[in-house]
C-alpha cells in the first residue's frame, strides 16, 4: 500500500488561515480532501466543525457540509450548463433557504458579477468563473472555506484580484480557511503556515 | 472508460444480428417447408395439364433439361359391384409417380408401401374396397385388376379438386387394355415434372405457349392465393418486429459511437502530436470497429441460429418436424445488415477523429472540426433506408415505417422543444429545482434522449398495439361461419333448385356466380406473349388461364382502388390490383378472352383489391353480366357454403341431385391459415423482445454518453452538501421527466400510427386504446428512472474527491 500522508497532526481554529505549503506530490490536496470529508482516510482521524467524520457515512458528511462548508477549486467546478446565477444558488437551494435566489443574486454582486448573472460558464473568463466559484463558496456563509490553488490557473494580475477578493470575503465573515498553494506569496497572506514534504509535515 | 461505449456498441451489433438472424432462418425455414408442401400437394414441381394426350416432345423437351418426369390421366368410370353401378374416378399412373409428396398404400397383409400400383394391379379408396367386400378382383372395363391395397394417402388429391366419387389407382399400361377412353372421353392428362428451380421455369416458359386452350399449368407459386396471403401477413409482422429491434439498436450505435469518439479524443491528440497521419489515425480506430462489427456480426449468427431453433420449439413440436434444416441464405444477409449498421450509424462519427487538432493536447477544449449534422442524418437515412427496403421488401411497409420514423422524430423534436421553453420560462424566474435545472441546461441532449428512447417506446407500443389489437382484429376477420366448402361445376339450369336447397337447409352461402375458363390473348391490341414480360410472376400470369366470374355485384371484401364498379347493363371487366400491376393493365384497356373457342371483349372499368383470406368466391378477374349475357361463351356456376357440424349429408344429398357439381373441402386449408395465423402471432410476441432489448440499450448509450459529466456532476452536488436523497431525485426528477414527456408522446404516436397501418395495410379499423396510454404512461418514467436510479447509485458511494480528481 502507498502511503501519502503521514504523522500529519494538526488542528485549525475557528476563524483561523492556515496556509498548506508543498511541492506537487507533496499530498497538500490530499490533505485538504480529508479535513473536508472529501475523502477517507486508511488510518487515523478527521474532526470537522466538532464532528468525527471517520464516524460519518457519506451523507452524514454531506450533511456536515451543506451551508456550514465552502469550497474553491483550482479548476473552478463550475456546473457546465448552469448560469452563473443557477451555480450560486444551488446550494442554497439545497439548503432550503428561502431567498435563494435573492441571496445568489447579492453575493455575485458582491464579487462583481452582477452584470454577469445569465451567463454560462463558458461564456466567462477564467477570472470570472473563480469569482463564481468564490460567490458560490460564500453562500452559505462557511465556516470553514476550503481553497485549493485557487489561482493556480490564473494570469498573475487575475490572481492578485482573486486573492484579494478571497481574502476579504473571508475576513468579513470571519470564516476559517485552510489554503493549499504552493506559491508562498499566497501562503504569507495566512496565520499559519504548514510545510508537507513528501507526506509529513516538516514545519 | 472507452470500454464503456465499445461495450455498447458490441452488444448493439450482436442484438441487431441476433434479432435479423432469426427471423431470417425462421422465415427461410417456413418459405422452404412450404414450398415442398406445396410442391408435395401437386406431387411434382410442375404440372401440365390438358384434354388430349400429352405430347411426346413434351416429355423429350423435359428430358433434355434434366427434370424428372411422370405421365398420369384421370377420368371418371362407372364400377359394377354387386349388382349396382358405382361411379368412381380412375387415375393411372407411371411407376415414377409421385414426384414430390408421399403415397402410401395399404397392402392387404397389413405392410405399409409407396410404391404406385404395377400393370394389372389396382389401389382402392376406403369406400370402393367397402363395395369389393371380401371380393380381390376390381372390374374395369375389358380388364379384371387384381386387388394390391387400400390407398391411405394420395399426395395431389387436390389437384383434380374435390371428387364425390372415390378414387381407383391405376397402372399407365392398363388404359388401353381396358377400352375406356375414347376420343369423346372426359380425360385429363397431366405430365408431371419436378428437378431445379431454373430447369422449371425454362420448361415453364416453354410450354407457355404451346398449351391447348383448355390446357392449364400448376406450380408450387399458383398456391392458394389464400394461403399465401396469411403466410405474406405473418412474414410481414415478423420483419416489421426484427427490423424495430435492428432500428434501435442503430440508434445505440450511433449513440455509443459518438461516446466513443468523445473518450478517444485525447488519445488521437497524442498521436497525432507523435506524428501519425490522419489516415493511420482513422485506421486505428476502423479497424477496432471492423473487429467489434464482425466478431458481433458472426456470434449474433450462432445467437440466431439458436434462438430460430428455440423459436421453432417454443411454436411446437410439430412444426419443428416438418421443417427442413436451417439454410445458410440468411447469413450473408445479417452480416451484411451488421455492415450496414455500423457503416451507417457509427463510421460518420468516427470520421471526425481523422481531423483531431494536435493542440488539444495543450487545450483538452479543442475538437475536430464536427462532420456536419446532414452528414450524420443522411448516412444514418441511408443505411435506415437500405435496411428497411432490404428488411421487409414492400414499398408500402417501408414507406409507412419511414414516415413513422420520421414523424416520431419532428412530434418528439418540436414537443421536447416546447416543454423546454416552457420550463426555460420558469427557470428565468429561478423556481427550477436541481432536476428540472437538469433538464433545461443542456437542451440538446435532452433532446436526443428522448428522442432515442421516445422511439423506443412508441416502436414497442405500436409492436404491443400491432402484436394484440391489429391482430386480433385480423383474426376476428375470419369469422367462425367462414365458407369451408366450394360448389363448382353448377349448371345453369341447376343453379335455381341447388339455391333453393341451400336456402331450405338455412346454408349460408356466398351466392352462386357464374364463371368460365378463359386465356388472355391481347390488352388494348396487344398479343398477351409471356416472353415480353421480365418479371416471372407477369410471365405466369401471361400464361395461365383464368377463371373468369361474372356478376354485378362487388363482394363484400372487395374494394375498388382505380375505375369505377359498372352501372347494370354496362359491359366490363373489374381486374384484382396485383394482377393489373403485373400484366401492365389500366384503367380503359380492351381485354380479349378466348374462352372455349368463341372471343370475350371488354373495356377494364376498375381494379379491386382483393382479400383473399376471406375464403368468398373471388376472382382475379371478372366481368359484368351484361358482358357475359351479350357473349355466346359456355359457362357453369360456383359458389361457396358453410356447412357446419352434422350438415356432411348435405353433401350427399348434393351428389345425388347434382350429380356433376363438384364440392371442395377447404376446411383444412382455412385451418392452416387460422394455425399461421396463431404461430405467427406467437413468433412475433418472441422478436418482441428483442425490441425490448433494444431500447434498453439506447438508454443506456445515452447515460454512457453524459457519464462522465453526471459523475462530476454529482460530486460537486455531494461536495456542496447535498444529501444522498437529493442526489437520487434530482436525477429521478430529470430522467423521470424526460420517461413521462416520452411516454406520452409514444402511446400519442403508437395510436395514431396504430390506426393508420390497420386500415392502410391491414383494413382493420382500430380506436383508442385505454391500455396502451397508461402503460406509455408508466413504462416511460419507470424505465428511465429504474435506469437512472441503478447509474446512480454507485455514483453516490464513491467519495467525491475522487472523481473530482
Amino acid at each position: 500500500m502507498l502511503h501519502i500522508l503521514r504523522g500529519v497532526d494538526m488542528a485549525v481554529n475557528s476563524g483561523e488561515a492556515v496556509a498548506i505549503l508543498g511541492a506537487s506530490g507533496s499530498g497538500k490536496s490530499t490533505l485538504l480532501g480529508l479535513l473536508a470529508g472529501l475523502d477517507e482516510p486508511s488510518g487515523g482521524a478527521c474532526h470537522l466543525l466538532g464532528q468525527c467524520l471517520n464516524d460519518l457515512d457519506e451523507d452524514g458528511r454531506a450533511r456536515l457540509r451543506l451551508a456550514r462548508v465552502g469550497f474553491v477549486f483550482q479548476s473552478f467546478q463550475l456546473l457546465a450548463g448552469m448560469s452563473a446565477l443557477e451555480n450560486v444558488y444551488l446550494p442554497l437551494q439545497l439548503a432550503g433557504r428561502a431567498d435563494a435566489r435573492g441571496q445568489a443574486i447579492a453575493l455575485l454582486e458582491e464579487v462583481g458579477l452582477g452584470h454577469r448573472l445569465h451567463h454560462q460558464p463558458q461564456q466567462l473568463s477564467g477570472g470570472e468563473q473563480q469569482r463564481v466559484a468564490i460567490a458560490r463558496a460564500f453562500a452559505g456563509p462557511p465556516q470553514v472555506l476550503f481553497a485549493d490553488e485557487p489561482t493556480g490557473n490564473l494570469d498573475q494580475h487575475t490572481g492578485e484580484q482573486i486573492e484579494s477578493l478571497l481574502f476579504d470575503l473571508r475576513d468579513r465573515h470571519a470564516t476559517a480557511l485552510v489554503l493549499v498553494t504552493h506559491e508562498q506569496h499566497l501562503a504569507d497572506r495566512c496565520d499559519r503556515i504548514l510545510r508537507l514534504d513528501q507526506g509529513r509535515v516538516v514545519a | 472508460m472507452k470500454t464503456g461505449s465499445l461495450r455498447i456498441l458490441f452488444a448493439a451489433v450482436l442484438l441487431a444480428v441476433t434479432a435479423l438472424a432469426a427471423v431470417g432462418f425462421f422465415a427461410d425455414r417456413v418459405e422452404r417447408a412450404l414450398q415442398g408442401e406445396r410442391a408435395a400437394a401437386l406431387a411434382a414441381d410442375l404440372v401440365a395439364e390438358q384434354g388430349e394426350p400429352i405430347p411426346q416432345a413434351w416429355i423429350a423437351r423435359a428430358q433434355s433439361l434434366g427434370l424428372a418426369t411422370s405421365r398420369q390421366v384421370t377420368f371418371p368410370s362407372v364400377l359394377f359391384l354387386q349388382g349396382q353401378p358405382r361411379l368412381v374416378q380412375v387415375k393411372a399412373v407411371d411407376a415414377s409417380y409421385p414426384l414430390r409428396g408421399r403415397l402410401r398404400v395399404g397392402r392387404p397383409d397389413g405392410s405399409e408401401s409407396g410404391e404406385p400400383p404395377r400393370p394389372g394391379e389396382a389401389v382402392v379408396e376406403a369406400r370402393i374396397a367397402r363395395w369389393l367386400g371380401e371380393q380381390t378382383e376390381v372390374p374395369l372395363g375389358r380388364l379384371k385388376l387384381r386387388l394390391a391395397g387400400r390407398l391411405l394417402e394420395e399426395p395431389d388429391v387436390g389437384a383434380s379438386l374435390f371428387r364425390l366419387a372415390p378414387r381407383l389407382l391405376i397402372n399407365r399400361a392398363d388404359v388401353d387394355a381396358s377400352g375406356l377412353l375414347g376420343p369423346a372421353s372426359r380425360a385429363h392428362f397431366r405430365l408431371l415434372v419436378a428437378g431445379e428451380a431454373r430447369q422449371i421455369a425454362s420448361f415453364r416458359q416453354w410450354l407457355g405457349s404451346r398449351l391447348n386452350a383448355d390446357g392449364r399449368l400448376l406450380g408450387v407459386e399458383d398456391g392458394r392465393p389464400e394461403l399465401n396471403t396469411a403466410i405474406e401477413r405473418a412474414r410481414r409482422f415478423l420483419g416489421l418486429a426484427a427490423l424495430c429491434a435492428s432500428l434501435l439498436a442503430g440508434v445505440a450505435i450511433l449513440l455509443a459511437a459518438r461516446d466513443y469518439l468523445a473518450r478517444s479524443l485525447d488519445e488521437a491528440a497524442i498521436l497525432r502530436t507523435l506524428g501519425m497521419t490522419s489516415r493511420q489515425l482513422l485506421w486505428r480506430y476502423l479497424r477496432r470497429l471492423i473487429g467489434i462489427g464482425l466478431a458481433a456480426g458472426l456470434l449474433g449468427c450462432v445467437a440466431g441460429l439458436v434462438l430460430q431453433q428455440a423459436l421453432v420449439h417454443w411454436l411446437g413440436g410439430e412444426m419443428g418436424q416438418a421443417l427442413p434444416p436451417p439454410g445458410w441464405a440468411p447469413l450473408p444477409v445479417a452480416l451484411g445488415h451488421a455492415a450496414v449498421l455500423l457503416l451507417g450509424f457509427a463510421l460518420p462519427s468516427l470520421w471526425q477523429i481523422r481531423r483531431v487538432p494536435p493542440l488539444r493536447v495543450l487545450r483538452r477544449d479543442l475538437d475536430p472540426p464536427g462532420v456536419s449534422q446532414l452528414a450524420l442524418g443522411g448516412a444514418a437515412l441511408v443505411a435506415y433506408l437500405l435496411l428497411i427496403f432490404w428488411q421487409v421488401n414492400d414499398s408500402k411497409l417501408a414507406f409507412g415505417m419511414t414516415l413513422g420514423v420520421a414523424g416520431v422524430l419532428v412530434v418528439f423534436g418540436v414537443a421536447g422543444w416546447g416543454c423546454l421553453w416552457l420550463l426555460g420560462r420558469r427557470r428565468r424566474a429561478g423556481r427550477l429545482g436541481a432536476g428540472l435545472l437538469g433538464l433545461v441546461r443542456q437542451p440538446g441532449l435532452v433532446l436526443m434522449q428522448l428522442a432515442g428512447f421516445g422511439m423506443g417506446l412508441s416502436l414497442l407500443l405500436l409492436l404491443a398495439l400491432v402484436r394484440g389489437d391489429l391482430l386480433d382484429a385480423w383474426q376476428r376477420s375470419l369469422p367462425p361461419d367462414t365458407p369451408n366448402h366450394f360448389l363448382i361445376n353448377i349448371q345453369p339450369d341447376e343453379a335455381g333448385e341447388l339455391a333453393r336447397l341451400l336456402d331450405e337447409r338455412q346454408i349460408p352461402s356466398s351466392g352462386l356466380y357464374p364463371t368460365t375458363r378463359g386465356r388472355l390473348l391481347a390488352i388494348s391490341g396487344m398479343r398477351v406473349d409471356p416472353a415480353d414480360y421480365s418479371d416471372m410472376r407477369a410471365r405466369r400470369l401471361a400464361s395461365r388461364e383464368y377463371s373468369l366470374g361474372f356478376g354485378d355485384r362487388l363482394q363484400g371484401d372487395n374494394r375498388i382502388v382505380a375505375g369505377h364498379w359498372w352501372q347494370p347493363g354496362e359491359a366490363g371487366f373489374s381486374v384484382e390490383e396485383g394482377v393489373a400491376k403485373a400484366l401492365g393493365i389500366i384503367i380503359g384497356d380492351e381485354l380479349l378472352f378466348e374462352v372455349a373457342g368463341q372471343r370475350l371483349q371488354g373495356p377494364v372499368t376498375s381494379l379491386r383489391e382483393v382479400a383473399w383470406d376471406s375464403f368468398n368466391v373471388n376472382f382475379f378477374i371478372q366481368g359484368s353480366q351484361a358482358l357475359l349475357d351479350r357473349s355466346e361463351v359456355p359457362y357453369t356456376l360456383l359458389g361457396s357454403i358453410y356447412l357446419g357440424p352434422g350438415q356432411d349429408e348435405v353433401l350427399a344429398i348434393l351428389a345425388e341431385r347434382f350429380p356433376a357439381v363438384s364440392a371442395i373441402a377447404i376446411g383444412p386449408l382455412l385451418q392452416k391459415v387460422r394455425d399461421i395465423i396463431g404461430r405467427g402471432t406467437r413468433a412475433v410476441e418472441a422478436v418482441f423482445l428483442f425490441t425490448l432489448g433494444a431500447a434498453l440499450l439506447v438508454s443506456l448509450a445515452a447515460l454512457q454518453l453524459t457519464r462522465a459529466q453526471r459523475e462530476r456532476e454529482v460530486a460537486l452536488m455531494r461536495t456542496l452538501g447535498a444529501s444522498r436523497r437529493q442526489v437520487l431525485s434530482a436525477l429521478l426528477v430529470e430522467f423521470g421527466g424526460i420517461g413521462v414527456l416520452a411516454g406520452l408522446l409514444s402511446a400519442l404516436l403508437a395510436q395514431g400510427l396504430g390506426i393508420w397501418l390497420g386500415q392502410r395495410l391491414f383494413g382493420i379499423v382500430l380506436g383508442p386504446d385505454l391500455w396502451l396510454w397508461l402503460v406509455g404512461l408508466l413504462a416511460g418514467p419507470l424505465l428511465l428512472g429504474g435506469i437512472a436510479w441503478l447509474a446512480g447509485r454507485p455514483l453516490l458511494a464513491m467519495p467525491p474527491l475522487r472523481i473530482l480528481r
